[in-house]
């Protein structure tokens, strides 16, 4: 009985601490891949503290909660003070109303207070998001205080008073050191809700404001790098060492204690915010002219805003989104607006179509002849005449598997991934246009097509493809093959490079098919204000130099002549980075297909995955 | 010159009213005791005379100045609340130095203050204690400790000693008494217990339902009861009907008593009492009124018995006692018979008690 109690509780320890203790031991891997362990090494945490937008998210977390928390709990004492001198019934009537917002949804919280703003023609910033976290903090700190308003010993108030003390005397000296536990949990309180929040950050914040979660989430796309680990760790220990701090100050009776760990807490945070400042390089202050950057997270190398900053003195206000459909209606509706955004193909030419990008002036883009002719003639497919929009990168879906178990030159054709003998041993892409475009090519059709039959054909492929599939994933698929969970994958050329450098044994093929590419490419919206900054900041990225940085950072395709000059000499990253033609001109990207076919695509996707 | 009068003061809260064209005047030194049951409105006299709230209409003067409207921190009184207020995030000697801090005094006066007033309490030595280290007693001498250090005219006490035990509460009597004695200053204390009012007070004012119901030294008040209700409260009585044939002749239970009272005309009704430890019991026929024992009770200092004789239940004390069934005959001397006015006016209505 009593080992079954012990068992129980290292359980209920391991599920709460494991997963933390995962995370900071991966942070400290010198390798970019989750499973595989290839040395210890501190270079995420380098990379972390020379991140500006890093730090700059770290800064904004931190001040945000400080000062949301301190107003909140002014506000709300405040309001707690005219509450409990209302009668009953009235007090009983706001204390519901204070409760309202607690079980209210946070996303219709963060709408709302977004739609407030936008009505009464408040641009979104920093300044949005502050008054968000204020409102959003007020009920918790209302009814953390309210109680011990409740709990007030006797006439305590009326004792000061009677012994010659103002009010305003009586309050602080008597009313407020009674109440001093519900003010600081429900400052401890709004405090950790405002760091937590994601929701109504991601509504109210304005161009270039992240928060650590609104930044992480904007990375998801390409990956969540390991600095993140290196951030997630260091704020652990940060709350751990606070907490640490504030149950001895709370457990000592002996007030030189007290003071002692209040000293060394407000010392500690003072220094952490200090430090934050500095290496966010938010205390140089912004001299002039600027630039808005919208895109992708993690997309460009973080070092490279500065040196464009230093090379052009043109301050960059950088941000970025998750996916091309949450860019779309920030763009549309000019909520925020921003000089250049990096975007896929497709969704580039729904904003052509609606007149949302301004015609690029190719004088103030010299670099341009930097750019591989070819990958400017792929994009003409979405943008003709590359009036609008210029490559960032480009991509290919293909097949990644191990040499070990499978022989080189085995897998030729997407019909191999049908093979019983590879049973158990595949991972398939888990989205809809993705996987089925893999069926609809091995079929011999178009991934863009509109004929029902096609469709339906390609669904019954995938389901009978099935049995054999390991699992269905799209950013964990590296892993799994790293980790030897697979032997085959479909993957994004992108991931190839970089996995191949943890495991030389992967190979990577283009199926004789064709396959799906995309191309991301840099665009000015109409809106754009600072038009000849974004010109500028277009022709820093086409720079061989700069092209070259982000290469190493993303290991992505880019189609600058200067990364293709860097692999040249190596056939096997050309392969995958820059296919030859005979490859290239069987690939097709996404075309939107108008609601109608999307339907029918969602009805037979459904189907598939029921 | 009266040291604090209120004139004219009416009061409600919400629908009820507390109080009703109250008048009082309290003199220099003296201790005055507001004696009531709970909802009589004697705290609310207190809390107005302390500044806590303010009359409907009315007036309160000090020293002749009217004060009606001066917050409680300008008035040069103070008060020991119900449940002490003690500030529990204070140490004693803290507790005791607030109000000579907020006035700015020097530090070295603060603490001989602090010393003196611990002295005086019998708490010496307490001044680093918690205050939820103390004791109920201890708290008490505190809150008086922290009231007397600013030297206040008056201190107003609001049943101070409601929340102790007996054996304590009549130490802290006497305790009182002492310190009332050695400050020199007016006391206004505010109980519901008559043994408290009677023992420590100069003067003492019977309270109900927002009318003062008779206001004398503590003889006067259990000796003459001006009408039931006060005889009814202070202490144990027996009030029966009775009719004033004339002058000093009362009939009670169909039998003449003769009495010391005159002016309330004749064969008028008329409340009597009578107290249990003046009713002289004797053997059958010795007496004005022959009855029976139908119940006794051993009291420590008496026996108590209930005595029925005329048809009334009667209410005896007595050092000697008479088992239950013993035949006995009642006596009262004329002097210890008190007639009262049956109530006529609204005020005396008041009196119509639930107790």
């Amino acid at each position: 009985m009593k080992n079954l109690k012990t068992l129980y509780l290292i359980l209920i320890l391991a599920f709460l601490y494991v997963p933390i203790l995962a995370l900071m031991i991966l942070s400290f891997n010198e390798s970019k891949s989750m499973a595989v362990w290839s040395g210890f090494s501190t270079k995420w945490y380098e990379e972390m503290f020379s991140n500006t937008l890093i730090m700059e998210a770290v800064w904004n977390t931190f001040t945000i909660a400080l000062i949301s928390a301190a107003v909140a709990t002014i506000i709300g004492t405040a309001a707690c003070i005219g509450i409990q001198a209302m009668r009953k019934k009235t007090e009983n009537a706001i204390m519901a109303l204070n409760n309202i917002p607690l079980l209210n949804a946070d996303i219709v919280t963060g709408i709302s207070l977004m739609m407030t703003f936008l009505v009464f023609g408040i641009s979104l910033s920093y300044g949005t998001v502050l008054l968000s976290h204020i409102t959003f903090c007020l009920p918790y700190v209302i009814l953390s205080v309210m109680p011990k308003f409740k709990q007030l010993t006797g006439n305590t108030y009326e004792a000061a008073l009677d012994l010659g003390a103002t009010p305003w005397q009586a309050f602080y000296k008597v009313i407020i050191p009674e109440i001093k536990p519900g003010i600081m949990s429900g400052f401890l309180l709004s405090f950790t809700m405002s760091v937590d929040d994601f929701v109504i950050t991601h509504f109210t914040r304005g161009a270039g404001i992240n928060t650590i979660s609104t930044m992480i989430y904007s990375q998801v796309k390409v990956g969540i790098r390991p600095t993140l680990f290196a951030l997630s760790t260091i704020i652990f220990v940060v709350v751990l060492i606070v907490l640490v701090a504030s149950n001895m100050a709370g457990n000592s009776t002996n007030p030189k204690v007290q003071k002692g760990v209040t000293a060394f807490t407000t010392g500690f945070v003072v220094v952490l915010l200090a430090g934050t400042l500095v290496f966010s390089g938010i205390a140089g202050g912004s001299g002039g002219k600027e630039v808005h950057v919208y895109s992708y997270g993690d997309y460009i190398d973080p070092a490279l805003i500065e040196e464009f900053e230093e090379e052009t003195g043109i301050t960059v206000v950088m941000d970025t989104f998750d996916t091309a459909e949450e860019m779309y209606p920030v763009v549309k509706n000019e909520s925020v607006t921003y000089d250049v955004i990096c975007t896929s193909d497709y969704m580039l030419e729904k904003l052509m179509e609606e007149d949302l990008l301004a015609e690029l002036d190719y004088s103030g883009i010299p670099n341009i002849d930097n750019m591989d002719k070819r990958y400017l003639e792929l994009a003409e497919g979405f943008d003709p005449g590359n009036k609008y929009a210029v490559p960032h990168t480009w991509g290919s879906l293909g097949i990644l598997y191990n040499t070990k178990v499978i022989p080189e030159g085995e897998i030729t054709s997407w019909n191999d991934l049908w093979k019983d003998k590879y049973k158990g041993r595949i991972v398939m892409p888990d989205s809809m246009r993705d996987t089925m475009a893999i069926a609809l090519k091995a079929k011999g059709y178009s991934l863009n097509t509109t004929k029902e039959a096609e469709i339906a054909e390609a669904i019954d492929y995938l389901i009978q493809q099935k049995p054999l599939v390991y699992k269905y994933a799209n950013d964990s698929a590296r892993d799994l093959i790293l980790g030897g969970a697979c032997d085959i994958a479909v993957v994004w050329n992108g991931e190839v490079l970089y996995t191949q450098e943890e495991n030389p044994d992967l190979a990577y093929v283009i199926p004789k098919e064709g396959s799906e590419h995309f191309t991301d490419a840099w665009a000015m919206p109409a809106a754009a204000k600072h038009k000849d900054a974004g010109l500028a900041w277009i022709n820093f990225m086409l720079e061989k130099q700069t092209a070259e940085v982000n290469f190493d950072y993303l290991t992505y395709s880019i189609p600058n002549v200067a990364v293709i000059e860097m692999n040249k000499d190596n056939p096997a990253n050309m392969g995958v980075l820059f296919p030859p033609d005979a490859v290239l001109t069987k690939c097709e990207a996404l075309k939107n297909l108008g609601s109608e076919v999307d339907d029918m695509y969602t009805e037979y996707w459904k189907k598939f995955k029921s | 010159m009266a040291l604090i009068e209120l004139r004219n003061i009416s009061k409600s809260f919400e629908d009820t009213q507390v109080l009703d064209n109250f008048n009082l005047t309290v003199n220099e030194n003296e201790f005055i005791t507001l004696l009531g049951p709970s909802g009589c409105g004697k705290t609310t006299t207190l809390r107005i005379i302390g500044g806590f709230e303010t009359p409907d209409e009315g007036q309160v003067f000090f020293e002749g100045v009217d004060i009606t409207n001066v917050p409680p921190n300008k008035r040069h009184l103070n008060t020991v609340f119900q449940k002490y207020a003690l500030f529990p995030h204070m140490n004693v000697e803290e507790n005791i130095a607030f109000g000579l801090k907020i006035s700015g005094k020097s530090d070295a006066y603060i603490k001989d203050k602090i010393k003196y007033a611990l002295k005086l309490v019998n708490l010496d030595g307490f001044e680093k204690r918690k205050i939820d280290r103390l004791s109920g007693g201890q708290q008490q001498r505190i809150a008086m400790a922290r009231a007397i250090v600013n030297e206040p005219r008056v201190l107003l006490l609001d049943e101070p000693l409601g929340a102790l035990d007996l054996k304590l509460r009549q130490d802290m009597q006497y305790e009182l008494i002492r310190l009332k004695n050695e400050l020199g200053i007016t006391f206004i204390y505010v109980t519901h217990d008559q043994e408290e009012a009677l023992t420590m007070s100069d003067k003492v004012v019977v309270m109900n339902k927002g009318y003062i119901q008779q206001m004398g030294t503590p003889e006067q008040i259990y000796n003459e009861p001006e009408n039931a209700f006060v005889a009814d409260f202070i202490g144990d009585s027996n009030i029966v009907d009775g009719i004033m044939v004339r002058d000093k002749v009362v009939k009670i239970c169909d039998t003449i008593f003769p009495c010391i009272d005159d002016g309330f005309g004749q064969n008028k009704p008329v409340d009597v009492v009578i107290r249990p430890e003046d009713l002289i019991i004797g053997k059958p026929g010795q007496g004005h009124l022959d009855g029976e024992v139908v119940h006794n009770v051993f009291q420590g200092v008496h026996y108590e018995m209930e005595i029925e004789a005329g048809g009334f239940l009667w209410l005896a004390q007595n050092t000697t006692s008479y088992p239950v069934g013993t035949k006995v005959s009642l006596e009262v001397e004329p002097e210890n018979i008190q007639i009262m006015h049956k109530p006529q006016s609204e005020g005396e209505e008041a009196i119509e008690i639930d107790v």
